[in-house]
């Protein structure tokens, strides 16, 4: 599908295929489409171009019913008793009172919320909020979630609870969504993903296959001395300093042991090891190797 | 549909919980009770207990008509004075009369001098401010001493009294319909209903752009967005907003029809009865007024991003409101010119002004029709418009459009 906004296009000829029962990750810096690509799933922007299937059947309201959307932005009725505002959000989805009433308990006791069911929800802290809008997103229980920015703003322990919770409902055979500009943060969760920017689709594929295709090709190297001339070494394509080590990028066809021989000769070597690279650091190659580097943003 | 009522629900449950709601819905009808009661129960309880007046007759003939007049007069039903015992003239008997109002024993005293045909009267009391009760007086003196000049002229006395009554005089309005009785007391309570139509189209109209913009600063709108459409959105908002404003205006209007209906006999007298085809007025253009206003209202919160947007701009709205409200004196004066019968057919000014030629004339059926049929269009355009300007505007933040974009929104199918 394809989306532009005045005087740029959001989204050029994207194409995702999510299969279900999968937790899939739409990953990819800010302003690369990813919520623009959501909205358009969920009908609050209309594609340009272009066609949107859910659960095997044209995108329309009853098939959307079925999705439990976060939006990145999130909003909730200030004002509005938690309770009934949870209320409100089922029953707008098709699900009657007495079912969302039911199911209510379980997840206000599961998120630690209980207590707070008659507040306002102005009352609650920043934390809480962000659970009642999950149980806001999960109450009419929806076969497919699709979560923009699943985990921003919570804290560890909240983090940790929502992943559980995530983890649950993959189980219960959801399909998940999970989009986020912080790869490392989902890309632990996911089974498949799509790498975006810009608008176009940089890779997709399961996690193994992408990891496998880009191979063990990254060195990590803690060392004391002088390493400067590492990125000068053959077989060396790029070197990442992070202080306490550095990351090598090796050139197809390198050979580790050449390089290990090279460091240990001219430094104190204290940890050597040979890594898949991260989604980061695919991200960043694929998108350098198109001859678009990234800007300085993007890559943060 | 379905979801649209929900919206709806929503929307009505909130408002009707709300203090703010409650405190007009209770406040209002204590407020409109005072309006309409406060005048006449503080006249009635200046009245209060008959006044203790004396008379002196320095003559000798006029003081037993003029006590008997005194004592058979009534206001509100009520006999006004509780006349002393006749003081004879003597010297000295004025000053003891000014010594017994001093110590409290009397209010005044009527003073008599000479006989009927050279007949002159003086009164006397601590209080000379009370205009009525200074008249009932004074028509009492000069009903005795006219009874006893006609009598001294060889007229029978019980004649007398149905000689010199004066003709009732009513005023009548013609109108189409038929002729009612023109009262002062009906134009206040007019210009009291006409306030209130008023002041409920201007508060509820900005109820409901206070609500979109909420939606739209606390980002709940993707949320709803993603579950409802739009349109059903913005029907939802303007149907549960305007059932919480049509029940905060009925509980009003009931106010009105029961203060109409018992006032009197509450407090005594001069509460207007309200006609019923006045009442059904009343709600018929607070709703058609409400839908045109609350539309409008509702696009213009759509297309702003912020309160203080939102103060600057409410005019453009409100000014055809007030613009009605302040041309209701040029209707009122000449409710059938052409001026009013044109001015009040302007579906933005109509919900005022053609309640108020209603209020004070009895239109042509074809005109009250012609009236509501421009509304009902009128509201149809506002709400298709407002929808779309609705659909787009709703999601954009921070930036407001010019009028160039707003123009191809409403474009948009």
């Amino acid at each position: 599908m394809r989306k532009a906004f005045a005087g740029h296009v959001a989204v050029h000829d994207l194409s995702l295929a999510i299969p279900r029962g999968s937790v899939f990750g739409l990953l990819g810096p800010n302003g690369a489409g990813k919520t623009t690509t959501l909205r358009m799933v969920m009908d609050v922007l209309r594609p340009d171009e272009g066609r949107i299937e859910i659960l095997d059947r044209a995108a329309d309201r009853a098939g959307r019913d079925r999705i439990g959307y976060m939006p990145e932005e999130r909003g909730l009725y200030p004002r509005m008793i938690v309770e009934d505002q949870l209320m409100f959000f089922a029953e707008i989805k098709g699900v009657g009172r007495r079912e969302a009433a039911r199911r209510l308990d379980g997840w206000l006791e599961r998120l630690a919320l209980r207590d707070w069911r008659r507040h306002r929800l102005l009352e609650l802290s920043k934390g809480m909020q962000q659970k009642v809008q999950f149980i806001a997103t999960v109450l009419h229980d929806p076969d497919v979630l699709i979560l923009d920015e699943p985990l921003s703003g919570l804290d560890p322990v909240a983090a940790d609870l929502m992943r559980g919770v995530l983890v649950d409902l993959r189980r219960q055979g959801k399909t998940l969504v999970l989009s986020s500009h912080q790869m490392e943060t989902v890309e632990r969760l996911c089974d498949a993903i799509a790498l975006i920017h810009r608008g176009h689709k940089v890779l997709d594929g399961s996690v193994a296959d992408v990891k496998r295709r880009y191979g063990a090709n990254t060195l990590v190297l803690s060392y004391e001395g002088d390493g400067a001339f590492l990125s000068a070494l053959p077989g060396v394509e790029r070197v990442a300093d992070f202080g306490r080590y550095v990351e090598v990028r090796m050139a197809d066809g390198a050979d580790p042991q050449a390089i290990l021989r090279e460091a240990a000769g001219r430094l104190r070597v204290s940890r050597f090891e040979v890594v898949e690279p991260s989604l980061h650091d695919i991200f960043v190659q694929e998108v350098t190797a198109r001859g678009e580097a990234p800007s300085a943003e993007e890559v943060a | 549909m379905k979801r649209l009522l929900r919206v709806a629900r929503r929307e009505y449950v909130e408002r009707v919980r709300s203090k703010a709601f409650v405190i007009g819905t209770v406040l209002g009808p204590i407020l409109l009770a005072g309006a309409m009661l406060g005048p006449g129960m503080l006249m009635a309880k200046q009245r209060g207990k008959p006044l203790r007046v004396a008379v002196l007759d320095h003559a000798g003939e006029l003081g037993e008509p003029v006590t008997r007049a005194l004592a058979s007069r009534r206001a509100d039903g009520q006999l006004r004075f509780d006349v002393a015992p006749l003081v004879p003239g003597a010297d000295g008997a004025s000053a003891a009369l000014v010594e017994r109002v001093r110590r409290g024993d009397l209010d005044g005293f009527v003073e008599l001098k000479g006989d009927a045909p050279a007949a002159a009267a003086e009164y006397h009391g601590r209080n000379v401010s009370n205009i009525m009760d200074l008249q009932l007086i004074e028509q009492a003196v000069k009903e005795a001493v006219l009874d006893e000049r006609l009598a001294g002229a060889g007229l029978p006395r019980d004649n007398v009294r149905a000689l010199t009554k004066p003709p009732e005089f009513k005023t009548f309005q013609i109108t189409a319909q038929g002729a009612r009785e023109d009262r002062r007391e009906a134009f206040f309570v007019s210009i009291l209903m006409l306030t209130l139509l008023y002041t409920s189209l201007a508060m509820w109209g900005t109820a409901i752009m206070n609500g979109v913009l909420e939606e739209k600063t606390s980002r709940v709108v993707e949320v709803v967005v993603s579950s409802v459409s739009t349109r059903q959105l913005f029907g939802g908002k303007l149907l549960g907003v305007g059932a919480a404003g049509l029940t905060q205006f009925l509980t009003w209007a009931a106010t009105m029809v029961l203060i109409s209906a018992y006032g009197s006999a509450l407090i005594g007298g001069g509460i207007p009865a309200l006609d019923a085809s006045v009442v059904a007025a009343f709600v018929l253009y607070f709703v058609l007024g409400y839908f045109l206003y609350g539309a409008l209202f509702a696009g213009l919160g759509a297309s702003l991003s912020s309160q203080q947007e939102a103060q600057s701009l409410t005019f453009l709205v409100m000014f055809p409101l007030i613009l009605g409200f302040a041309m209701f004196p040029v209707v009122l004066t000449n409710p059938e010119g052409g001026l009013a019968i044109g001015l009040s057919l302007v579906p933005f000014f109509t919900p005022l002004l053609m309640f108020g030629r209603i209020s004070a004339v009895t239109p042509p059926a074809w005109q009250i029709a012609l009236s509501v049929v421009l509304m009902v269009a009128s509201i149809a355009l506002a709400v298709s418009a407002a929808a779309r300007i609705y659909r787009v505007g709703i999601l954009m933040y921070g930036k407001r459009p010019t009028f160039r974009e707003l123009s191809k929104w409403l474009r948009q199918p």
